[in-house]
């Protein structure tokens, strides 16, 4: 940034500050909180013995210097262990921001944050979602846990009921990470020293009632890092996501669903450069049912037990730029049914059943999984 | 190398709206000292009024240190209220939970929500669910109180924070304790 605008800017945020101090140390309070999961997976078919992981353990630490400033951040442990020379294994910072509530309507956001698309990147505690390991579409499709670094704001939305927004300006992803397979994930940067040659915009809409909430998102920018292959401009080889989502509970049944549509602008230019397939169009969804089966079963009860079904379809390459063969398998319809036993909200305890289909009926396969999970 | 620059001060002028916005919304009510969890006086009187209408009386009773609020019009016992926390995620709820003689419940109130999400249990829909519950209902979400998907920290602390709330204020209340 030019020294003259930061300035400008540093300013104008001092001002308020300055005419308004605040007491630092009326409210000042730290929190630890977390979650965790520890998986066993088992797969069909030869040489696959059953496996057990700790798949991830996250700290989460706030802090508040006052009512209206706080900063708050997640360290996570993924598989328990790192090792050099061996393979998994990762110790990262999944979000580390400032917040600073200047109204319920705005509160301004800075640092490491969670893009607010889909359902699934934001809230991701184990408790709060069905099946053991997070939908295939969370990891393909909308690259969870997606974080990057970048200034914005969320608050409710002044006169209405129930509507909120949440809008960042971040860094970036880069097309040399993009892939046949998955899509734009190996595109993100994280946090970790990332360009920002290409500022994207990101953002989400949500609609609440009691039971239900709907919320569509966005993100848009590009992806081209200034490789003079690409392109140099601020929004060449754009990547343009959309999605919709929703969740309804209705008494002991719930719903959740989820559409997502991903094009990625000059994707022969990034497969002609990096050599890769990826498609110019990435799509799809999931659709999913539960049901509390101790509404039935144990009615005084306060603890659930849910079975739930879900149907996941999206294809990393929808569409493919001229020049690459589409890979049928790609195509995945992903099926997946089991239990959860929540004793408690913040604690779930998992088992499910997956099959793992394709357009091409290449490298199917079925999952069986048990897992425990905590959020606090 | 015209991108940096030219995206500097686009990034610049966003930076500058956002700031800009900071002097627009309402500093005074915002920037206001507050003592640690507890709620401005003005908000609770407002939020006491809403519930019981105006030109009432609003006493502060005393109990076991605690403060309860009698709200009484031209000398008729109207309903007492209590102003409480909760801990959301990493902050606490300011709520307010008001009864009638009957020891039903009138209404509740989320006076202070200070947490980036989940602050949608200060909507009414979801609040206007605890009208008229006594201590015979479960107040349980997923039960009787439906559950705020994506809100499910807060929409649990506030529940049990009112069913606390509301069987401590009926137990003080058949005690003499408040009358």
């Amino acid at each position: 940034m030019r020294p003259a605008p930061c300035a400008a800017l540093l300013t104008g945020l001092a001002i308020p500050l300055v005419l308004n101090p605040l007491n630092a140390q009326d409210s000042e309070t730290t929190s630890v909180g977390g979650y965790g999961e520890v998986h066993y997976t088992n797969a069909t078919g030869a040489n696959t013995p059953g496996m057990v992981n700790v798949r991830r353990f996250v700290l989460y630490l706030a802090h508040t210097f006052s009512e209206k400033l706080a900063v708050r951040s997640e360290l996570e442990l993924e598989d328990a262990k790192i090792e050099g020379g061996k393979a998994g294994g990762e110790v990262a910072l999944e979000q580390l921001y400032l917040d600073y509530l200047i109204s319920p309507a705005f509160t301004m956001r800075a640092g490491l944050v969670l893009p607010p698309v889909g359902i699934v990147n934001e809230i991701h505690e184990p408790p709060t979602f069905n099946g053991v390991a997070r939908p295939a579409f969370d990891r393909d499709v909308i690259p969870t846990t997606w974080r990057e670094i970048g200034v914005g704001a969320l608050g409710a939305i002044p006169g209405s009921s129930g509507l909120s927004y949440r809008v960042y300006l971040v860094n970036g992803l880069k097309a040399d990470g993009f892939s046949a397979a998955s899509g734009i994930r190996e595109g993100r940067q994280e946090g970790r020293e990332a360009s920002f040659a290409n500022p994207s915009i990101t953002g989400r809409l949500e609609w609440v009632r009691p039971g239900l909430r709907l919320g569509g998102s966005f993100w848009y920018g590009g992806s081209a890092n200034q490789d003079s292959l690409l392109g140099t401009g601020t929004f060449d080889n754009a990547v343009a996501l959309v999605s919709a989502d929703a969740r309804y509970d209705v008494g002991p049944i719930m719903f959740r669903g989820i559409l997502a549509n991903i094009s990625v602008a000059g994707a022969d230019a990034i497969n002609a450069v990096y050599g890769t397939q990826a498609g110019s169009r990435i799509a799809g969804g999931y659709i999913e049912a539960a049901y509390n089966v101790l509404s039935a079963l144990a009615p005084a009860s306060a603890q659930r037990l849910n079975a739930f079904l879900r149907y996941e379809h999206f294809n990393t390459q929808a569409d493919v730029p001229a020049g690459v063969v589409k890979d049928e398998a790609l195509a995945r319809r992903i099926t997946t049914f089991g239990l959860s036993y929540k004793p408690i909200y913040s604690v779930v305890f998992k088992g499910d059943y997956q099959l793992q289909r394709n357009k091409a009926g290449i490298g199917e396969g079925e999952l069986l999984s048990l897992g425990v999970g905590y959020q606090f | 190398m015209g991108c940096p620059l030219r995206m500097s001060v686009v990034t610049a002028q966003l930076l500058l709206v956002l700031s800009l916005a900071c002097y627009l919304s309402p500093l005074t009510s915002y920037f206001s000292p507050l003592a640690a969890q507890s709620a401005p006086p003005a908000k609770v009187a407002k939020s006491v009024e809403r519930i019981f209408g105006t030109g009432i009386q609003v006493d502060t009773l005393t109990v076991d240190t605690v403060s309860v609020l009698r709200v009484s019009k031209g000398g008729t016992l109207l309903g007492f209220a209590r102003v409480r926390n909760v801990k959301g995620k990493d902050q606490p709820i300011t709520y307010l939970v008001a009864i009638d003689p009957q020891d039903t419940l009138k209404d509740v109130d989320v006076l202070v929500y200070r947490e980036p999400y989940g602050g949608e249990v200060a909507y009414e829909p979801w609040r206007k669910q605890f009208r008229g519950r006594t201590t015979t209902a479960p107040l349980v979400v997923g039960k009787d109180i439906r559950n705020i998907s994506g809100a499910t920290i807060s929409s649990h602390s506030v529940t049990l924070g009112v069913r606390r709330t509301l069987a401590e204020l009926t137990a003080w209340h058949a005690a003499g304790k408040i009358r």
